[in-house]
């Protein structure tokens, strides 16, 4: 009798393995939300971590605020150097603001990639075991994030959401080994360069800039932002300095090393930037394959 | 009283595992070191051994499940490893004397072993791509240094409360 009972334990075991294996690879394909108990379990412990949340980081911010007591006397004088600065660039923007309404006036094109929506959320948890770059905001669907908005501080870009359920949404952060993480970035100067933000490099700390034209002039110290070409992120977010310029591996390209600007190693609270004009969905959205450039009520009359 | 008080402590470990987590990436001379939190593991190890298997291993699973759906978006992962450690914590400590200081170290040395699966595991369907040795020296070590402190300091009071548990229990049998 023992016998049998040693080969229904086996046989659940291997039950058990099959159905792991299963529910594993279900989990790893590419799923466009998440399902309805996996929305209700986080939602629900997305509530209790707000709670724990919100202790945790005042006393997070106890110890920013000592940390920066520490450096007063250096920061302040560093800025009183640029206050001088800081008036005569002020006067410009804001002459150069009007000038941009006027003539934004003038060519009757009210809608800007620039401008978005912000969403004000706190982080709630960070992925404890730290394999996947991933915090936990209080945010969720039920206060307009969706899927794909871009996530920012106000130094730069962080991130995009990935995961949204009613009342918290995730974000993967800019320093990913995900490949199939893009962000559409431009380089400022006189000529304006572009290229795609992928892939992080571990051992310097830096994103990787790839695809930017080899016949445009590309110098470190340049600010790199985003591009809003993507289709989705807003434009001009900053995201860093070039800190270094070679040859992409083939030679045809060139690529670059930015140092991210904003600081990742403490995230408490950042926006969620919702893209006032139109945000297209291709593979990387909801993959409706919508045609926006040509609205329906046209087609429909071609069609007849 | 005291019959709550442990599924609770549990619970509190479970939320405070990424408040801790976010002061992780820690910067010592250019390198960058990663402390990974595990308390509620230890916690579960802690109750396999001086509780009882079967319960830590409940725990386990409950535990990991939530841990999956919340954090890691892998279903299956975290709910195998988690009643997976603490069946062999209860095992081992059957041929084992129960000290403190035994227990701890088996503890550490439990909780480095589901660190290293988990690397093998991500290795394997590439969200990782850091070599053999980068992960024993930036992950496992700290880690192992965080985690063994943090039950220095707290596991005694871990074996107190369970301790506590253990005796209501026995009077309640008798």
């Amino acid at each position: 009798m023992p016998h049998f009972f040693f080969n229904k334990k086996l046989i659940l075991l291997l039950v058990g393995m099959v159905f792991l294996v299963a529910l594993i690879s279900f989990s790893l394909r590419d799923r466009t939300n998440a399902t309805l108990p996996e929305q209700i379990i986080k939602d629900t412990v997305g509530v209790a971590q707000s709670i724990v949340a919100k202790p945790a980081n005042y006393i997070a911010g106890v110890f920013n605020n000592i940390d920066s007591l520490l450096n007063t006397y250096e920061e302040n004088k560093r800025l009183k150097a640029r206050l001088e600065e800081f008036a005569a660039v002020q006067a410009e923007a804001t002459e150069l603001k009007s000038d941009n309404e006027k003539l934004r006036e003038l060519l009757d094109k009210s809608e800007s990639l620039k401008e978005f929506n912000p969403i004000h959320a706190t982080v709630i948890a960070r992925n404890p075991d730290q394999w996947e770059e991933k915090i936990i905001l209080d945010k969720g669907s039920s206060h307009g994030v969706e899927k794909n908005m871009a996530v920012m501080t106000a130094k730069g870009l962080v991130g995009k959401v990935t995961v949204v359920t009613p009342f918290t949404s995730e974000v993967e952060l800019l320093y990913t080994s995900n490949p199939n993480y893009r962000v559409s970035a431009m380089v400022l100067g006189d000529t304006e360069a572009y290229g795609l933000i992928e892939g992080f490099d571990k051992e310097r700390n830096e994103l990787i800039m790839k695809r930017i034209d080899s016949s445009l002039p590309v110098k470190k110290g340049q600010q790199v932002v985003s591009s809003g070409l993507g289709g989705i992120f807003p434009k001009n977010v900053p995201i860093g300095e070039i800190t270094e310029v070679s040859t992409d591996d083939f030679g045809l390209t060139k690529m670059a090393y930015v140092k991210p600007s904003a600081d990742f190693s403490i995230l408490d609270y950042v926006v969620i930037a919702k893209r006032s004009s139109t945000v297209i969905d291709g593979s990387d959205g909801s993959a409706t394959n919508e045609d926006l450039t040509h609205p329906p009520e046209a087609s429909e009359e071609e069609e007849k | 009283m005291v019959r709550f008080l442990i599924p609770s402590v549990a619970v509190l470990l479970f939320l405070l595992e990424p408040e801790f987590a976010m002061l992780s990436p820690i910067e010592i001379k250019g390198q960058i070191y990663y402390l990974v939190p595990r308390f509620l593991i230890l916690y579960l190890i802690f109750i396999s051994i001086y509780y009882s298997r079967q319960r830590a291993v409940m725990y386990g699973l409950f535990f990991g499940v939530l841990y999956d759906v919340f954090y890691i978006d892998i279903i299956g992962l975290y709910s195998v490893l988690f009643p997976l450690i603490c069946f062999l914590a209860g095992s081992i400590v059957k041929i084992i004397h129960q000290h403190l200081v035994v227990t701890t170290t088996i503890s550490v040395v439990l909780v480095a072993i589901l660190e290293f699966i988990l690397y093998q595991f991500f290795y394997l369907i590439d969200f990782t791509s850091i070599p053999l040795s980068d992960f024993l020296r930036s992950r496992l070590l700290p880690t192992i240094i965080a985690n063994a402190l943090f039950l220095m300091i707290l596991g005694w009071a871990f074996k107190y409360l369970i301790n506590a548990r253990v005796l209501q229990r026995a009077r309640e049998v008798s």
